[in-house]
């Protein structure tokens, strides 16, 4: 007993493979909290990525289901959503794994200018820093899940995806390419003027007031990397599928996550495949609003629970964040 | 024929005594963190307690200079009176909360904050912490705790008592951060100075970044320590249940601590001596803070952050996360 050692070096610092000591540097290049050691650093700016996996389902769902999730001032284009995963294997917040649903919406801004984008209304991934670092700056929906989802077989015909919560699988699907052209696409496909759209939602820790923003990033490259679409598709990368091809499909709300729940009873027109790289530029606010709350009047609403009394969305199997 | 089933059931309204309706489906007020539809975590995490959750605080004796380079200054002072070089180094079992059970690690140094009209607050400072679950993280992040996620293990068993043996471990993206075992001996363990006092709260340093980057706001929170008046019982919101404590010596632990890539707590805290261990088992409850200072770091518009565009060096590559 009483062995005890600490090892204080760090070498890496000095090989030049990491940045400065976060409390060695001005404050302009901390832009997360630990200020000690942030969950993401400045060595993510600018935040790209190489050869990641995009697979994703083409869903069609009701279209009173959709206007039930999202907020305004955002307003639903068309109810041809997609439903991704993405293997990202290169990225400056490390590999991960992704999910997301994406809405093609419009939303008016303050000065009457509409802009044009994919909404996301759910998000999950796998690993922390790319969860707060886009929660935080950017405001996407972003929670944390084990996934699953892989290609694989003869020339990586069959595809199977998985994903879980709290001990609840929310979604799976699993089938074979068939390469036929999925019968829809989702509206904002391939278009530049199509950008994407996060509602942030930034509470100060005081809880009297909470910051809503509607965010904005632009699919155009930015200029210092040329001209196009940022997301730059391999086309030799293309897979694709019917909803006949989906050999299964699953999908459940839980106590936890809403999703299938709120967007019920949907239809699977297919899947399509590619590999691509990346960059996610810093947003623009399209529409912001301030709620300002009272503690004498308005706290009250927020206290649904009942102190040390512990409920069925309490209650669940201890996470063991697998970091190991 | 494929399987496709979706399964719609909305559990907010097959049990809504105990899960809150989706925030689009109530006032604004009441929306805390995205997304509208399904948030991270919702006000049914108010008031936020806890019951029955198991402390283990190794108390290490460390020098002043590392413990004002942790204590950010501007706006905290390190703590120079009765023993300020005791800083408690601790693990938490959480088995029944508002957001569900979770591990938790901490480190937390004595510190002031005077602002310029000649106010004095006394609190605990968190440089850093760490979770197994992303709920827990993102809410005590907007209160601005410095959470980021990890894989924790604490282990209490067999002995006389039952519980005399101790391990405890901590693992993030493959590397092991910190790991310590031993027996308790039930020795006198000298606390640090904050302990059971109740004009002493807890700081946290919070960053809010804008969207777009081009700043951040500094906010220095502060916790008070005495319960809240709603609750109705005076004294500290820490409710220590005595009969569950245990303590070892230092000479009964043995310890290991070490930088890595991701987190450089090992290579920051310079420990002189482990002074010992102290274990307990108590019920809390977490207040709403008060913002105690603020300042805002601009950053111009040709800020690039560290990274290279598509160059992934040791910071972004570990093995892949599945997820929680």
């Amino acid at each position: 007993m009483g062995k005890q050692a600490n090892e204080y070096s760090y070498p890496w610092l000095e090989e030049g493979e990491v940045p400065p000591l976060p409390l060695d540097r001005d404050r302009i290049h901390i832009v997360s909290q630990g200020v000690a050691d942030p969950v993401f650093d400045y060595d993510i700016i600018p935040l790209t990525y190489t050869e990641s996996r995009w697979m994703a389902f083409v869903v069609e769902a009701d279209e009173a289901n959709l206007n039930a999730i999202i907020p305004d001032p955002v307003e639903l284009h068309d109810p041809i959503l997609e439903f991704w995963y993405v293997i990202h294997r290169n990225t400056m917040l490390g590999p991960y794994m992704e999910f997301g649903v994406t809405a093609s919406s419009t939303v008016k801004g303050q000065d009457g200018h509409v802009t044009k984008g994919g909404y996301y209304p759910y998000m999950y991934l796998s690993n922390d820093s790319p969860i707060f670092a886009g929660r935080e700056p950017f405001g996407f929906p972003k929670k944390a899940a084990y996934i699953a989802a892989f290609e694989h077989g003869t020339n990586d015909n069959y595809f199977n995806m998985t994903m879980e919560r709290r001990g609840y699988v929310f979604h799976s699907a699993n089938g074979r390419y068939s390469d036929k052209p999925t019968p829809h696409k989702p509206t904002f496909y391939g278009k530049t003027d199509w950008g994407r759209l996060n509602y942030r939602i930034t509470t100060y820790p005081d809880i009297t007031r909470t910051r809503h923003q509607v965010t904005h990033l632009g699919s155009e490259l930015p200029p210092q990397f040329g001209t196009g679409h940022r997301f730059q598709l391999d086309p030799s990368s293309v897979r694709t599928c019917t909803g006949e091809d989906v050999r299964s499909w699953y999908m459940a709300g839980t106590p936890f996550d809403f999703m299938g729940g709120q967007l019920g009873n949907v239809t699977v027109h297919g899947l399509i495949s590619f590999t691509f790289n990346l960059i996610i530029p810093p947003a623009s606010i399209v529409w912001e609003r301030t709620v300002e709350r009272d503690p004498e009047k308005d706290f009250g609403a927020l206290l649904f629970s009942t102190p040390f009394k512990y409920t069925m969305r309490h209650r669940f199997m201890i996470p063991m964040y697998p970091g190991a | 024929m494929p399987s496709h089933l979706n399964v719609d059931d909305k559990y907010w309204k097959m049990a809504p005594d105990e899960i809150p309706a989706s925030p689009m489906e109530r006032d604004i007020n009441t929306w805390i963190v995205g997304n509208p539809a399904d948030p991270l975590w919702d006000i049914d995490v108010l008031p936020l307690t806890y019951s029955d959750s198991r402390w283990s605080a190794f108390v290490i004796d460390v020098p002043a200079d590392t413990r004002q380079r942790l204590c950010p200054n501007p706006p905290l002072t390190i703590w120079d009176g009765d023993d300020a070089e005791l800083v408690e180094y601790w693990y938490v079992m959480h088995y029944n909360t508002m957001l569900g059970p979770y591990i938790e690690f901490g480190v937390t140094i004595s510190a002031t904050h005077t602002d310029p009209k000649g106010n004095t607050w006394k609190a605990g400072y968190y440089p850093y912490m760490y979770l197994t679950g992303d709920a827990p993280v993102d809410a005590g992040r907007v209160l601005g705790f410095p959470k980021k996620m990890s894989y924790i293990r604490i282990t209490e068993h067999g002995g006389e008592k039952g519980n005399d043996y101790f391990g405890f471990s901590m693992t993030r993206n493959g590397y092991l951060l910190t790991a310590q075992q031993g027996k308790y001996d039930d020795a006198d363990v000298k606390p640090p100075f904050f302990y059971g006092k109740t004009d002493w709260g807890k700081f946290n340093m919070k960053v809010d970044t804008r969207c777009d980057v081009a700043s951040s706001e500094w906010q220095l929170t502060y916790l008070p320590s005495k319960l809240p008046a709603a609750f109705n019982i005076e004294g500290h919101r820490f409710q220590v249940k005595p009969e569950h404590t245990r303590t070892a010596s230092g000479d009964a632990i043995n310890w290991f601590a070490q930088a890595t890539p991701f987190d450089n707590m090992g290579a920051e805290i310079k420990v002189n001596a482990i002074k010992g261990l102290i274990s307990f088992t108590f019920d809390l409850i977490i207040p709403v803070p008060e913002v105690v200072w603020t300042e805002t770091y601009e950053r111009p518009a040709s800020y690039r952050g560290y990274a290279t565009p598509y160059q992934y060096g040791l910071r972004q590559q570990f093995p892949i996360h599945q997820g929680a």
